[in-house]
This record gives structure tokens, sequence and C-alpha cells, in this order.
């Protein structure tokens, strides 16, 4: 393998969980729903995806299991947001410290108990195409259900007709509401498919990114996944280059940094961040016009009888 | 079965006072459950969590001096959110507002003169807040970037230069390379109210914060522009208000109340610089904001609410050797509580049987 | 509560007087049948697997050894501004011994100590002692050593990885060393450095292991606490590490070659015992590998020539007739640190900001 051919391999495991998670909360964001608590289904669905697997000594009960908790406290969270029309920015922030404190429960059993990773899986001929092949087909399951994410949720939302009711209710719940779909029940589906990405995201770093538990191992990339929503402006495709964008960037600087750049390592740490703001502000005035977000992003909608 | 909400037409005093008991009730009955069933007694566990920090004149200091920085962040981001301008990047401009007082302290090191320095320092740490407030509101009004991204992301920017700060530039000489500065100068570190304690001027200058915004927001023309554009912004066009300068305006102010809780963190509290200053205040402050329903005298009470579940949760490590998850478990509880609690206050909940909507 | 203060008072009432600093006299015995009440503060979480848990070990490993003559409180996660509230309920809550086990927290206890002289404090390092403050470390570099030597015997591209935390001196001289073990073996010997500003990120260790890996280092120090460098190593095959903290076989049973097993437990079981018996006193200890407080785990996957010459420096070090200090030392820049016959004292170590001559990495 050639070093190029490694560094994008492991751009893409580094960025794999970020892009799953924010998938996942583009989807409740076109909904206009506001989930900030992204980091806390993700830590979730990392602990009860060990948790699970441990047990059971069945990897795919582990995701399983991790999916599951993911959506549970999804559900708690639209229970509050949705049932009850609470503000979705504090009910999103309390659902982050609940996840937190829960997992650290849920996994102190399992604290530095060893247990083998999920695999590789090479694709047969795909996988034997020069450069590509490895970089691309030569992946965990997990990376794959990220590329599937990817395709499925672009034609979900703009192909199929659920797709546009979806973004109807993001838009105006009002309209999509006076046309008779089921906003809440849209909602509450589009929630609930957010936190079972949240969950799979966990469940990919505890299971075969570093495959044991330790509290708070997800070490902040829920926030990262949200601020990769906004920066793809609710795009799945745009999602997918940025979640790579800040992989790819996080990866470089510690290339760099063995390799001997001589500049700060605090400076090289800080890029992926700073480089972010940059290309979201190149990308704004090459666009010249306000960020495309759901209009109804993040207010409450209470049906009128 | 679902759930129905009507709005109400107006709340009942009886429901303003009620809801946030009803809430405290909740969350009681929760706490007595899990303490019960992780083998503790509930009622000698309710009183170390929220009785003891009260219980004498050095928790009450103590629930003062961890309330402080967390209501002055919070009534800066309470002024915000109401603006419908969402600045999450607190912790960063918490962070930079230490630098920038601390620099001062730095720079007169070994010969502080005067009672200029204390002030100085302070205005350069709300300065430095402010200033690095404004980044996200200048890409938010110049180019249209999400300020909630950038707020955020600028956190982690704020983070790696302090460290960068202290490890390299301005680490103590004599301090065997440890990542952190000279402790400061008396003259530079914030003055405690009584001896025997940990209360310093932070706490009155925080309430004085606190009823100040109270005033602005109730009673000024500025107060009623931020509302207005929080509320009906195209209402707020037509009166002939510029967002541009309100966003400016709140991303200043509350960038500047973060900075200010950061120096009197640095100066106060930890009277050095070093990367671990803040136990993540800034993204606490929010909940705090949201607590007190972004109102400055909300946030007051909530702030000091919260920081009483803070230390009560380390009573209970301590007394009960209840691990912290717990703790967070019981936050995360009690904030869910008062969210829904909150719901009473404008809406008729109702169950009804039949489909969903 | 009137319980603790009545503790409380009887211990001030044990103890009046008896704060004769550093004099002959130590601490006088406690009351017969009071047990000790030792309390703990952490910087991270219980649950990290690393520095934390390992203080976490150390405490149970101390109630073990002395039973009931003890009781144990601990409060996790303590960020350095609520050390002061945190260590002063303890003191209210009947704590006389008080173990903090940061270098963040050496400031405030040097402050706080002074406020409470009826308590005893330690600080896991720290640059000077009080009368009723101790200060404590393990030599963790005499471990590295025996790294840098293992894998200059075990690297066959010549290039050591080294995740490293953050550039502190505790950091820095155990790079130098590594490389000065290495040196010893082949004075061909490179390394790459990565900084991942973290103690504690699984997720970023492994991305900076992978990195070092990719750049074509086959043997991976570690100095971060999780596991995820090691399992790489597991992963990648032909290429071993180190671990860190505990003994982590398990992780990578064909990639390990030793750990750096921390053990605070007796050191805490008899600074306990000390204060008991009114023996204690305010010590400045850094425990070698002959004291206990850290031990390399068993080696595996080298040949039995490489296990013994590993064992024979192991025990030189245990020993102290290898010392990893010894001059000559030169700085990156040629410049002469100390000349041949000399040995760097402890607070020169202590301070180190330099890296060896021969380190063509450049200091962040």
């Amino acid at each position: 393998m050639t070093l190029l051919e490694a560094i994008l391999l492991t751009i893409i495991t580094a960025s794999t969980p970020l892009l799953i998670a924010a998938i996942g909360e583009l989807v409740v964001e076109r909904a206009g729903v506001l989930n900030l608590g992204v980091e806390g289904m993700m830590i979730m669905g990392a602990a009860a995806g060990i948790a699970a697997a441990i047990t059971t000594g069945n990897s795919g009960l582990g995701v399983l299991a991790a999916v599951l908790a993911g959506m549970a406290l999804a559900a708690v969270f639209a229970f509050l947001t949705l049932g009850l029309a609470t503000n979705q920015v504090a009910a999103g922030l309390a659902l982050s410290i609940f996840g937190l404190g829960l997992s650290g429960v849920v996994g102190a059993p399992f604290v530095g108990v060893q247990r083998a990773g999920i695999g590789k899986i090479e694709i047969p001929f795909l996988s034997e195409i020069p450069f590509l092949g490895p970089v691309l087909f030569a992946q965990d399951p997990f990376v794959y259900a990220s590329f599937a994410l990817v395709v499925g949720v672009s034609w979900f939302l703009w192909r199929s007709r659920a797709g546009l009711v979806l973004r109807a209710c993001g838009e105006n719940h009002a309209s999509a509401h006076a046309l008779g779909y089921p906003v809440l029940r849209i909602r509450l589906y589009a929630v609930l498919f957010g936190g079972a990405c949240a969950g799979l995201a966990g469940a990919y770093l505890s299971l075969a990114y570093t495959p044991f538990w330790t509290s708070g191992m997800t070490g902040g990339r829920g926030w990262i996944a949200l601020a990769i929503v906004v920066f793809a402006s609710w795009l799945p495709w745009r999602a997918a280059i940025g979640a790579y964008l800040f992989g790819g960037i996080t990866i470089l600087q510690l290339h760099a940094q063995g390799a001997g750049v001589p500049l700060p390592s605090q400076l090289l740490s800080a890029l992926p961040y700073l480089i972010t703001i940059l290309v979201l502000v190149l990308i704004m005035r090459l666009r010249r016009g306000g960020a495309a977000a759901p209009a109804a992003l993040g207010t409450p909608f209470v049906p009128d009888r | 079965m679902r759930l129905v909400l009507e709005r109400r037409a107006e709340t009942p005093l009886a429901l303003r006072i009620g809801s946030p008991l009803l809430a405290v009730a909740l969350t009681l009955l929760s706490a007595i459950v899990i303490f019960a069933a992780l083998g503790h007694d509930p009622w000698r566990a309710l009183h170390i969590y929220f009785v003891m920090p009260l219980s004498d004149s050095w928790g009450l200091q103590e629930v003062a001096v961890k309330a402080t920085p967390l209501v002055l962040i919070a009534v800066g981001l309470a002024l915000c959110y109401r603006s419908n301008n969402w600045n999450i990047g607190a912790e960063g401009q918490f962070l930079v507002g230490a630098l920038a007082g601390s620099w001062l302290a730095l720079a007169t090191h070994g010969a502080p003169d005067g009672p200029w320095l204390l002030p100085a320092m302070l205005a350069c740490g709300a300065l430095g807040g402010a200033l690095f407030a404004l980044i996200p509101a200048l890409l938010k009004t110049r180019f249209g970037a999400n300020e909630i991204l950038t707020s955020l992301m600028l956190v982690y920017v704020a983070e790696l230069l302090m460290d960068w700060l202290v490890r390299g530039p301005w680490r103590d000489p004599h301090g065997f390379n440890m990542p952190q500065t000279v402790i400061f100068e008396p003259e530079a570190t914030i003055p405690l109210l009584m001896e025997g304690g940990r209360l310093n001027i932070g706490t009155p200058l925080m309430l004085l914060v606190v009823a100040l915004m109270a005033v602005l927001a109730a009673r000024t023309l500025k107060g009623f522009e931020i509302r207005l554009v929080g509320e009906a912004p195209r209402a707020a066009r037509f009166a002939g208000f510029s967002e541009t300068r309100l966003t400016w305006t709140v991303f200043a102010l509350s960038g500047a109340l973060a900075g200010l809780a950061g120096i009197l963190e640095a100066a106060g509290t930890v009277r050095q610089l070093q990367p671990a200053i803040s136990p993540g205040y800034g993204f606490t402050a929010i909940i705090v904001a949201f607590l007190g329903r972004l109102n400055p005298v909300g946030c007051l009470v909530a702030g000091v609410f919260l920081a009483i579940t803070f230390i009560g949760g380390e009573n209970a490590q301590i007394l009960l050797r209840l691990p912290l998850d717990v703790t967070r478990v019981f936050q995360g509880l009690l904030l869910f509580y008062v969210l829904a609690c909150d719901t009473l206050l404008l809406y008729r909940v109702r169950l009804v049987r039949g489909a969903a909507a | 509560m009137t319980l603790s203060r009545r503790s409380l008072m009887a211990g001030a009432g044990a103890l009046a007087g008896a704060t004769a600093l550093n004099g002959p006299a130590a601490t006088p015995a406690l009351a017969q049948g009071a047990p000790l009440n030792v309390g703990f503060i952490l910087i991270g979480p219980v649950g990290d697997f690393g520095w934390s848990t390992m203080h976490d070990q150390g405490r149970r490993r101390m109630l073990e050894v002395l039973g009931n003559r003890v009781t144990a409180t601990q409060v996790e996660s303590v960020a350095p501004p609520d050390f002061d509230r945190v260590a002063t309920q303890l003191v209210r809550t009947g704590a006389r011994l008080i173990f903090t086990t940061s270098f963040s927290y050496f400031a405030p206890t040097q402050r706080i100590a002074p406020q409470h002289p009826n308590v005893m404090w330690e600080s896991a390092t720290g640059t000077a002692t009080g009368p009723n403050l101790a200060i404590y470390n393990a030599r963790f570099y005499e471990g590295r050593y025996v790294q840098g030597v293992i894998a200059a015997r075990k690297s066959r591209s010549k290039t050591i990885g080294y995740v490293a935390s953050f550039p502190v001196p505790e950091v820095i001289h155990a790079i130098n060393t590594v490389m000065r073990g290495a040196w010893s073996v082949d004075p061909q010997m490179r390394i790459r450095v990565v900084w991942v500003n973290a103690w504690f990120n699984p997720g970023r260790e492994a991305d900076a292991a992978r990195a070092l890996m990719d750049q074509g280092c086959d043997v991976i120090c570690q100095h971060t606490d999780s596991p995820a460098p090691l399992q790489l190593a597991e992963q990648r095959g032909n290429v071993f590490g180190f671990g860190q903290a505990s003994d982590m076989t398990r992780f990578a049973p064909r990639a390990h070659l030793t750990s750096s097993v921390n053990n605070w437990g007796d050191y805490y079981a008899e600074r306990a015992r000390l204060l008991l018996e009114g023996n204690w006193r305010p010590a400045d200890t850094w425990g070698g590998l002959g004291s206990g407080m850290f031990r390399l785990a068993p080696f595996t996957n080298m040949t039995p020539e490489e296990v013994s010459e590993a064992t024979r420096i192991r025990d030189a070090l245990a020993a102290g007739t290898l010392h990893p200090f010894d001059g000559p030392i030169f700085r990156q820049d040629g410049t002469q640190v100390i000349a041949a016959g000399q040995r760097l004292t402890d607070d020169q170590i202590r301070a180190m900001n330099y890296f060896y001559q021969g380190i063509d990495v450049a200091m962040p």
C-alpha cells in the first residue's frame, strides 16, 4: 500500500463516525427539529453497543443494541420537544448531559475489557481495483453503511414523496399540517432515525474503531457532527464532503507532525476547525445567499384543532 | 392514546408558581427512587444533595462562587438567544477573556503598580471576550456564515490558543516547565469579600450585571428591539431596527460578559492561567440561560440551582460514594422535568383517545 | 453532620501542637480505634482506564492492606477551579490524609495545605514539600529506557513512533530516555513524534498511531492512556507497541511487548499506615522500578535472548547500577548540559525542556 492510499484509508475510517451521525442529524433538521443531543446519543450507543457485544459475544447484537439505545434517547427527546413542545436547544443539551452520565453507569462494568474489533470486509473484485479498491472497498461494514446512508438519504429527501413531505414539515409546518400531513409523527420518525444513526456512530467507535469502553470516549465527535450538518447546508453530499474534509485535515496534521513540520502542534490541531470556518465562509461568498436552513428549524409545532 | 396540547390564552398565577414546584417535586420523587434503587437512604441522600450545600456560611459561599460565572455568562447568552443569535461559543469567549485579562497581570508581574491594575484586567477580559465573540458576528453579518458552527469551532481554537500560550510564551519560567503561568501578584488577584471563604467581589459584580440586564431587557428601547427582532423580525425591520447592528451588539455584550467571567475565574478562583481553567462553564451556561427562560433574574435563580446540584453531586461522591455519572444522570433528569413542566405554562395538556393527528 | 464535625474536632484535638515543622517529632498517632479517613481527588473519570483508574485501584489496594483501619472517599473529574471546594469539603467531612493526584493540583494544594495544618496532603508530582505536604511520583522514565532497548531490537525500519500527549517535562524526558535506550543498542535509531494534545482520547490516539505507522514506524511507544494505539498495532501486524498505565497484554496478544504498570496502592497503604502510627513526615518520593511504584508487565512476543537482555537492563535500573541520565548529555543544538562523569539532578530531570542531540524532531 502506498502512503497516499494509507492516508486516504485512514481519513475515511476517521471520518465515518462523523458522517454517520451527521447524516442522521441532517434528516432530523430537515424535518425542522434541532437535536443538540447527538453527543449524548452517540456515547450511549457506544456504551450499550459494547455492553451488549461483550455480554452476548455477538457484534451484530452489539450494533443492534447501540442503535436501539440511540433511538431510546431520541424518544425521550421526542417526547419532550414534540409531545410537550419544549425548547429544543435546552432539551438537546440536557440529553447530552444525561447520555454522558447514563453511559458511564452502563459502561462501568466493562472498563478495561478486551474485545476483538469488527474486522474489514474486502468486496470481491472491487477491492482489487488499483488505488480505489483498497481505499474504498476493503473497509469495515460501518464504512459501507455510511456510503449507503449518504446515497439513501439523498434519494429519500429528493426523489421520494415521503422525503418531500418531510422537507415540507421542516420548511413550514403549518402548511404541511393544513395539507393534512401528520407533522408530529413525521418529526418523530425523523428524530428516531437521527438517534439510530448517532447510536450506530457510537457503535462504530466502541466496536470497530477503538474496540473497548472508556467513559467519554466520543471525545466531542457529536458536536463536530452537528457542525458538519450546518457546514453542509443540509445537503447529504456536502455532509460527506464536510466529514471527509474535517477528518482529512485532522489526519494530515498528524502526518505533518510525524514528518517534523516545525509548527506548534496546537496550531496544527486547530487547523481542522479554522479551515472548516474558512471553507464555510468561501462557500457562502460564492453562493452570495443565506444558508438554506430549513425555515421551521428549531420551532416547536403544536397543531391547532 | 395521544397527547394534545392546547394553547392557553393566559397563564394563571397559581400555575406560574406551581410549575417549577411540580418540577422540583418530580425531581425529588425520581431522586428518591434512584437513591433507593442504589441502596441508599433516600432522605439522607436528599439532605446531602440539596440541604447540605445551603446549611452553613461556607456552603452558601461556595454555591455563590460556583454560580457566579454561570450566571454572568448565561445572562449574556439569554440576550443573544432572545434576538435569535445562536452564540454557543461562550466557552471560547470565557477562555479568551481569561487570556486577555491575564496578559495584563503577567505583563506587570513583579512590578504591579497601583489600584488601576485590577479594573484594567477586568476591562481587558471583557474586551477580549467581546472581540472574540465579534468574529462569529462578523462572519454572520458579512458572509452569512452560520454562527452556531463558527462560534462552536472557535471554542476549540480558543482552547488550543490557551494551551499554546501556557506551554510556550507565558509559561512560568520557574515552574518546572509545567503548563501554567506564574501565580498572580496579590495586586492582580480579585479581592475576597470576607476572611475565611472564597467569596470575592465577582459575586456582587454578577448581581449588579443581572440587575442592569434586567433593566435593559424590560425597560429600554434596546431591550424592546432585541425582543422584537427575536419574535417578529419583519416588524422589527419595519420599525427601522438594523438586524446587523443588533447582532453585533448582542454578540459583543454576551462575549464581554463571558470574558469578564473568564478573568474573574482566572484572577479570582484559580489565580493563574492553566489549560483546565474552565470545567465547561460556557456550555453549562447555555442550559442556565434556558432554565432561566432567557430572563436575567431567571438566569440568576437557575444558576444558583445548578450550582447546588454540582456541589450536592460532589457531596454525594464524598459521603455516599455515588459516582459522578449518577449525578449527571440526575442533572439530566432534572432538566427534562423543568422543561416538561414549563409546557404547562403555555399549554393545557390532555390525553386523548384515538389516532394521532 | 454532627458526626463528621465531631470527628473533625476530635482530630483537631488529637493533633493540637503537632505542627512541629519538619522537626524530628512526627505527627502523633490517631486515637485508638478511629479509622483514618483518606481522601482522593482525581483529575479524570474513574473509568478512563488510565491515570485516574490506576489511582482508584491504588485506593482499593490501600483499603485491602489496611482493612478497617482506614476509610476512603474520592471525588472524580475535578477541574482545577473546583479544587479548593472539593478539598475543603473532604477536610470538613473528616479526611485527615488527602492525595491530590494531578500536577494541575499542585499549586492549589500548596496554597490550601497551610490553611488545614491538621490534615496531611500528598500531591502526585510537585516541586516542593511543606510542613504537612508531601509529593510523590514514579520514575516512569526507567521503563522508557527498557522500551528503547526493546524497540531497537524489534524495529526493522529503525524508526520508533511516539504518540505523545503534552510537551511537559515528564514526556520530554521520557522521549529522550527512550532514545537513550535505543541508541545503546543501535545508534542509527530514529524517532517520530506526534502530539495529540490530550492524555486520553482513544480516537485521536488511534489516528496518531496510524499516521506514525503509515510513515514507517514499526514500534509504537505511547504516552497516552488508552489501549487504542496498541490495538491498532495488533490489527496491522508486524508492528509492536507498549502498554501504558496498566498491563495491556490482552489488548494486543501478538503486538504487545511490555507495559508500564502504575502501582500506587502500596505507597498509599504505607503513607496511611505511617499517619496511623504517628510517623508520617513530609517527603519527596520519586520511586523507580526498585520501589514498586510501577513495574513492567511480563515481556511478550520477544525471543529468549531479547527477554534476557531486557530483564538484565530492567534489573540494573532497579538496582541503580544503570542510570539513564548520566553525562555527557548534549542538547539538540549541540550545547552541553552536563559532562561525562556527571549526572542530572532530580530537579534538572523534572524541568527538562530540550531534546537530546540526535533526535531530529523539533521541540514543540
